[in-house]
Formats: C-alpha cells, sequence, structure tokens
C-alpha cells in the first residue's frame, strides 16, 4: 500500500465496485469517495440499494464484490461490532432498540466494547443523559424505550450512534419520524460533528433537507451511482429526474370539494388516558382531512383512541355504515365497518417480518379471498394480491417474497394496499409516506385522490406537509393546539 | 439438487434412521416392531399436532402430559366406577381435556398471565386430579376399550391411528389453508400488527390452548385403549417429547412458523429413534443422550436449510 502523500489524507471511506446481490442485483460497481469531515447525501428510489450500502458499510451485509477502506487501510467489516470497534456506526431505517430496556441501558449495550466489564449504573446514566441532551430529547435515562414514542426512538437510536464517537457516522432516514424542529436540531448537531472532523452519509427522501444539511450529494440509480455532486449545484428537480431516470411529473392536481357529502365519521369528544383533552371533529365521504400536529402531541393516540386500541375513557366515535350510524366498539369491530388504519410505527404494528406479500396484505380482509367455510382460495388471493401491488408500484421477486427482503419503502406501500384490499371506507392513515421516496408519494397521491372521489373519507395524520402530498387536498386541519396535552378543552376543527 | 435436500431434509433424515436401523438390527424390519410403532404413536401425534398450533401462535402448554394422565382417569373412572358407556367416558375424558385447556386459555390469554407459567401449574393441578379421580391406582378396563387400538380387520390400522392420522391431514389444511390458520400464524408473529389487522389474540391463543387440551384429552383416550387401562402415571414428560417433535419438524419456538405434517415426521422420527435403539440393545442413558443429540441437530439442520 502506498503511503498518501503529505497534505492529501486519504477519503475517510472509499467504496471501490461494489456489488451485491439478492434475488436480483441491487447493487452494481458502486464507487464513492468521501472525505473527512463531510456530510454526504445518498438519495434513491425506493429500493434503490441505499439502506443496502449502508448495512455493507457498517458490516450488517457483506458484498460480493468490491473493496472499502477506511481512511485509506483496507476495511472488511463482518460484524456490527467490528465495524463500530472501526469508528463507524449507522442509525438503520428500522430501528433496533431492545423495547424492555432503559435509554440508558440501550445506550450502553450498543457502546460498550466488552461484555463483561461491570456495569456502572451512574457513569452509564451520566452519559446517557447527556447523550439525550445533545440530541434534544426531553427524557430521563432509566425510562423504558417501549414508552417511548416513534420520534423519540429515532432520536435515542440516533444518541446512541453518537456516542460512540464515531468517525464515519450512517444514518439511513434519520428524520422520517421527526418534527421539523427536531430534525433541524439534528441538522445542527451533524454540522457540529462534520465540523470536528466526522463524516457523515446521510440518506434521505426529505431531499430538500438533503440539499441544505449536505455538502454533496449522490444520486444511486439501478444500482449505480448516476451522480455525485457538490449540494450546492444541484436543485431538487435534478434530484428527481436523476432519481426517476426520465422527467417526472410533478403537476399534483389540487381539487377543491364541491357541496356537502354526508358526514362519515364522527368523533365526539373522544378522550382516553393519552389524551386527557376530549376532541371532536368529524370527516366527510369524500373528503381528505388533514390531521397537522408536533408529534407527541397525540395524533397517533386519537387515532389509537378512534380504533379502540388504546381504552376510551370518555366519548363517542360514530361511523356511517349500511345499517346505519354504529358506534365502533373493538378494533375488529371497526374493520368490519370498514376502517383501515396504516400504523406510525410499521415495523411494530404493521408487518409480518418472516411472511410474505400475500399474507401480508390479505390478512386484514381475509374474508374477501376465503369461502364460505373460511378456506383461503389461493387463486383469488394470488389474484388480488398480483393486482394491488401492480397498480401500487410494489417492486419485488414475487408474492411470496419475504416482506423483510423489501425496502422500506416497499413495505410501506403494502401496508396501504392492505387497506385497499380490504375496500375500506374510511382510512385512517398515520405517515401514510413515510420512508417512500417522491415518485411513489404522488403515486399514493394519487390514489388517495382517486379513493377520495369514490366517495373514501381518508384521515390522514402528517408531520409535515410540505412535499405536498396529502396536504394541499385535505379540505381542514385539526390543528395540533386542539390535540396536544395542555391545549384547549373542548377542542374541535378550524 | 441441493434445494431438493433442502425441503425435503426432515423427510431424508427419517429414511436415514430408518435405513441405519434396518442395517444395524435383524429384527427392525418385523411385525414387533411396526405394532409397537402404531400403538405409541397416535397419542404423541395428536398432543404434537396441538402443541405445534400453540407454539406457532407464540405460546407454550407444558401441560399436555399431565392433562392426558387426567382424561385417561376420567375415562377409567367413568366406565369402571359409574359403569359408564365407553363412548360417553371417553367423550368426558375430551371434555375435562378441552376444559383445562380453557383454564390455561383463559389465565393465560384473557387475563395475560404467563402461559409458560400457568401451563406449568396446570401441570402439577391435572396431574394432581389425575391422581384424586383413579385413587392413585390404574385402573382396569380390559377389553371394552382396547377395541379403540386394535387393528380393524381388513384395514390393518386400529382407530387410534386412522384417527390421529386423520387428524394430522385435518389440522395442516387448517393451518396452511383456513383463515384461522392464518391468524394463528399472524398472532404468533406479530402480536401488536395482528391486533391492528383485526385480530383478536387473546382470542386466537385461548382457542389454540383449548384445541391442544382437547387433543392431550384425545390422547388419553388412545393411551388407555392401548394399555387397557387408565394409568394416573400416563405421559409425565411427554410435553418435551410433543415440542421436540415440533421443533424437528420445522416449528419455531419463537411463533409465527411451523407445520402440522412437519410435527408428525417428527413424532416419527422420534419414535422410530425410540424403539430402534432399544432394539439395538442400547440402554437408557445412551438412548437420552442421543435423542436429546438428534433434536440440536435438527434445529442446526433447520437453521442451515434457512440460510
Ligand atoms: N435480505 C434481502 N433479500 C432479498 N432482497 C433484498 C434483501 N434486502 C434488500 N433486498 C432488495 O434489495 C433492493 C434494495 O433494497 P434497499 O433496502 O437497499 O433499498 P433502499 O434504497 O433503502 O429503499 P427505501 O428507500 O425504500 O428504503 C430491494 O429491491 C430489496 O427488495
Ligand atoms: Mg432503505
Amino acid at each position: 500500500m502506498t503511503r498518501p502523500e503529505p497534505g492529501q489524507a486519504p477519503p475517510r471511506i472509499a467504496a471501490r465496485r461494489i456489488g451485491k446481490s439478492f434475488a436480483t442485483p441491487v447493487l452494481r460497481d458502486v464507487d464513492l469517495e468521501i472525505p473527512a469531515g463531510c456530510i454526504h447525501g445518498l438519495v434513491g428510489e425506493n429500493g434503490a440499494g441505499k439502506s443496502t450500502l449502508a448495512k455493507i458499510i457498517v458490516g450488517l451485509e457483506r458484498a460480493d464484490t468490491g473493496s472499502l477502506a477506511l481512511d485509506g487501510r483496507p476495511y472488511r467489516p463482518i460484524t456490527a461490532a467490528e465495524s463500530r470497534n472501526a469508528g463507524v456506526a449507522l442509525c438503520a431505517q428500522e430501528l433496533s432498540l431492545v423495547d424492555d430496556l432503559s435509554i440508558a441501558e440501550n445506550i450502553l449495550l450498543y457502546t460498550s466494547t466488552s461484555a463483561f466489564k461491570r456495569i456502572r449504573r451512574r457513569s452509564a446514566h451520566e452519559k446517557a443523559a447527556r447523550a439525550l441532551v445533545a440530541i434534544g430529547l426531553d427524557a430521563g435515562p432509566e425510562v423504558r424505550v417501549s414508552r417511548l414514542s416513534l420520534a423519540e426512538k429515532q432520536l435515542v437510536e440516533i444518541a446512541r450512534a453518537l456516542a460512540t464517537n464515531p468517525r464515519l457516522l450512517v444514518l439511513d432516514e434519520p428524520t422520517s419520524a421527526l418534527t421539523a424542529p427536531q430534525s433541524d436540531r439534528l441538522h445542527a448537531i451533524l454540522r457540529a460533528e462534520a465540523r470536528r472532523g466526522v463524516t457523515v452519509i446521510y440518506i434521505s427522501h426529505r431531499l430538500r433537507d438533503v440539499l441544505t444539511i449536505c455538502d454533496r450529494v449522490s444520486v444511486l440509480r439501478d444500482g449505480q451511482v448516476r451522480l455525485t455532486e457538490s449540494a450546492g449545484a444541484l436543485r431538487e428537480e435534478t434530484l428527481i429526474r436523476e432519481m426517476a431516470g426520465a422527467d417526472a411529473d410533478f403537476d399534483a392536481g389540487r381539487r377543491s370539494i364541491e357541496g356537502t357529502r354526508p358526514v362519515h365519521l364522527r368523533v365526539g369528544k373522544l378522550r382516553s388516558a393519552a389524551l386527557p383533552h376530549p376532541i371532536s371533529f368529524d370527516c366527510r365521504r369524500g373528503e381528505i382531512l388533514g390531521l397537522a400536529g408536533l408529534a407527541g402531541s397525540g395524533r397517533t393516540e386519537l387515532l389509537n383512541a378512534i380504533l379502540c386500541l388504546d381504552r376510551r375513557t370518555g366519548g363517542s366515535v360514530t361511523i356511517r355504515t349500511a345499517s346505519g350510524a354504529t358506534e365502533i366498539r373493538n378494533p375488529r369491530h371497526a374493520i368490519r365497518c370498514g376502517i383501515g388504519y396504516v400504523a406510525e410505527d410499521r415495523a411494530r404494528d404493521g408487518i409480518f417480518r418472516d411472511r410474505d406479500l400475500a399474507f401480508n396484505v390479505t390478512i386484514a380482509g381475509l374474508g374477501r379471498v376465503a369461502d364460505r367455510t373460511g378456506r383461503v382460495v389461493r387463486a383469488r388471493e394470488t389474484a388480488a394480491v398480483s393486482k394491488l401491488t401492480a397498480d401500487l408500484g410494489v417492486t419485488s421477486t414475487g408474492i411470496d417474497q419475504s416482506i423483510r427482503e423489501l425496502s422500506g419503502g416497499n413495505q410501506q406501500r403494502l401496508m396501504l394496499a392492505r387497506w385497499l384490499h380490504c375496500k375500506s371506507r374510511l382510512l385512517l392513515l398515520d405517515e401514510p409516506t413515510r420512508g417512500v421516496d417522491v415518485a411513489a408519494k404522488l403515486a399514493i397521491h394519487e390514489e388517495l385522490v382517486r379513493l377520495r372521489d369514490s366517495g373514501v373519507a381518508v384521515v390522514a395524520v402528517s408531520l409535515r406537509p410540505d412535499p405536498g402530498v396529502v396536504e394541499p387536498e385535505a379540505r381542514r386541519r385539526v390543528s395540533p393546539r386542539h390535540v396536544a396535552p395542555g391545549g384547549h378543552p373542548g377542542g374541535g376543527v378550524q | 439438487m441441493v434445494r431438493f435436500f433442502a425441503e425435503n431434509l426432515i423427510v431424508l433424515s427419517l429414511v436415514a434412521i430408518v435405513a441405519f436401523f434396518g442395517f444395524a438390527s435383524e429384527r427392525f424390519f418385523s411385525i414387533t416392531t411396526l405394532s409397537t410403532l402404531l400403538n405409541q404413536l397416535p397419542a404423541l401425534t395428536v398432543v404434537s399436532i396441538g402443541m405445534t398450533l400453540v407454539l406457532i401462535s407464540g405460546a407454550i402448554d407444558l401441560s399436555v402430559g399431565s392433562v392426558l394422565a387426567l382424561s385417561a382417569g376420567v375415562i377409567g373412572a367413568g366406565v369402571v366406577l359409574f359403569g359408564l358407556p365407553v363412548p360417553i367416558a371417553a367423550l368426558m375424558g375430551i371434555v375435562a381435556g378441552a376444559l383445562a385447556g380453557l383454564a390455561n386459555g383463559s389465565l393465560g390469554a384473557y387475563l395475560r398471565l404467563p402461559i409458560f407459567i400457568v401451563t406449568l401449574g396446570m401441570l402439577e393441578v391435572a396431574r394432581g386430579l389425575a391422581y384424586l379421580v383413579t385413587d392413585s391406582q390404574t385402573v382396569y378396563m380390559g377389553a371394552k376399550i382396547q377395541a379403540f387400538a386394535l387393528p380393524i380387520d381388513g384395514l390393518g390400522m386400529s382407530a387410534s391411528f386412522m384417527t390421529a392420522l386423520l387428524l394430522v391431514i385435518a389440522f395442516e389444511f387448517l393451518l396452511k389453508s383456513t383463515v384461522f390458520g392464518r391468524q394463528i400464524v399472524a398472532v404468533g408473529s406479530n402480536e401488536s400488527a395482528a391486533a391492528v389487522s383485526g385480530i383478536d389474540p387473546r382470542h386466537v391463543r385461548c382457542t389454540v390452548l383449548i384445541i391442544s387440551g382437547a387433543l392431550a384429552g384425545l390422547g388419553g383416550l388412545m393411551s388407555s385403549a392401548y394399555l387397557g387401562s387408565a394409568d394416573p402415571n400416563a405421559g409425565i414428560g411427554l410435553e418435551l417429547s410433543a415440542i421436540a417433535a415440533a421443533v424437528i419438524g420445522g416449528t419455531s419456538l419463537m411463533g409465527g412458523r411451523g407445520s402440522v405434517m412437519g410435527a408428525f415426521v417428527g413424532v416419527l422420527i422420534v419414535s422410530v429413534l425410540q424403539i430402534g435403539l432399544a432394539q439395538i440393545g442400547i440402554t437408557e442413558p445412551t438412548k437420552r443422550v442421543t435423542t436429546g443429540a438428534v433434536i440440536i441437530l435438527a434445529v442446526i439442520l433447520d437453521r442451515w436449510r434457512k440460510t
């Protein structure tokens, strides 16, 4: 190996001709060089191979071909622990915290290098507390992770990675569950880290964020790096074009709702333990109602209370069915009444990891593919699922592929497919486009508009209305202050 | 080729084990072996079916051996003490098993107590009840009940054995091709996502535990038919054989994956091993070491098959 010339440091991480195939090639000859202290954006459509590349860099997957070098030295991690010891940390797209341990214990588990060192509680807690303050998470280190919201878990995940003092930090969609202020804070931290010489690989579908925070950006398409450019020279449209490989059409039509249609869902003075202040609103047929608000302000809790997933402490939820207005009694009943629910935390409340696409799509509506005796008719199932996956543009090797092998964005599309299969008349969507690429956001958007026009009512909860997806269609918004604890008692709709 | 081996691994292992004993012992391929096998199989088979369903749903049932004995005791007491007709007594035994399953299910699934502990408690409770109903004696019933375990003329198979086979097919169908089967898998694979999909995990687990209890009750009928008597000591350690059979057959202890057909092959492997090892004159301690090693080997092969 030749020594680098003085004054010309080797790149922090260099990937040469990295190739990786699963059933089909995912990465082909990926070349990437990132200098120390650089924040490097990595963008691409769902399934482009971003997460796969990230996993290869931290040793969670192994490349079939090619090599990596870290600060000029050959680097071949085969476990995550090994890469961590080399100073490389990953915040994975699918969170990997241990739910039953406290925040401090999770951080300790991840950062400690020896399994048999005695745990010093005090110092572990102090370390965790420092990390939490830095990231801006208002929770004690002793709090159990299972009690945190998805956004808070994501912050812990990031704090945990930062606590290892990495020289290379790989963030795979770190802000997908964060609010704007939370991600601004993260970005400030990343800039400070970069000034100290830390290199950051930043994977995201929020292109505006990518362009503001990153120094340079690479676009991954068809398993190859199509473009690497300094962020200042790039515009969002360029990125989108490069990602899709063709001109994407951005003209999402706005349409207002004419006339008044019958109220489909009526929520009256609803309360639950997590929702101390009563909430009232209603949603009409053929309407997309946007619920905007801050994370932790009760949006998810509101949806859980509507569905009786959380116990209500007061109020009522009625829905119009063929047999008149019905009060929702339990989650099963809610589904029978035609409600579909895409939960915020896909890994926990959505997917059945080890099962195939078909299982995951039909599980809530097995009655539609079963005969009268309760036997699932394969042919019917195959037909229904194939059509839905084609309509939603899901990339897979077939409907018998395990869902865990799909990229995050494709998994998210299947969550929507589950309720399209049920022909739900009311969709409750908690961040329906989390982790979905721009083109798919538009596709989902169009699908929602189509559903709305066919008379479906949609209640969509979204952290950040900015990419212009659900929000412009929403006729009204429930303001966060009506939902927030400590907000208006007896809140309502603006 | 590799694929073929991987997919039929357990069946091939069974063939290999049978072939091995065929070489090792002249007496292995004989009517005696076959009839021992056919007599022992039914009870373990039906219990393993229940165990497989319970494991797939993400729970466990440690009480099956004792519940089997309880059912046998109820049948014995019914026939001998109360002079009930055998079919009525048999039904009572199965109902007793189902009730034990219901108790497991209501406490474990609905009251959310740890199912492991609840069924461990039931293991003791049912065993105690079995002693109580039989007054701690083996209750002799004789020919009245043995008919169930004797080969039917012209078929060469006992009613007991045919029932077990039919149940394997029926429950494999239930698991793989019905809505309820999907729900069992869903609950075992991700309970919270199942709840969001409109499945009540408590209901599914409770039902599965009732099925397991009833099948253990049926196992009680089968084992007392084979012995001609109700033995309150029957089925000790049976839960472990059933778990082993299920796991050898590819069922995951973490829930969400498994097959009834696989469990049946697992039962065959466990039973053939027992009989074969005894025939080639292996002592009890060595027999145990071998059986244990086979179980572990099966799990290793299963892991290899999946990657
Ligand atoms: N373990 C696996 N087995 C088979 N295929 C896999 C596996 N992991 C990933 N893939 C496939 O590799 C491709 C790239 O996946 P990857 O997760 O890297 O995409 P991504 O760019 O991160 O997409 P997203 O934006 O949706 O997260 C996908 O088509 C996916 O189905
Ligand atoms: Mg990804």
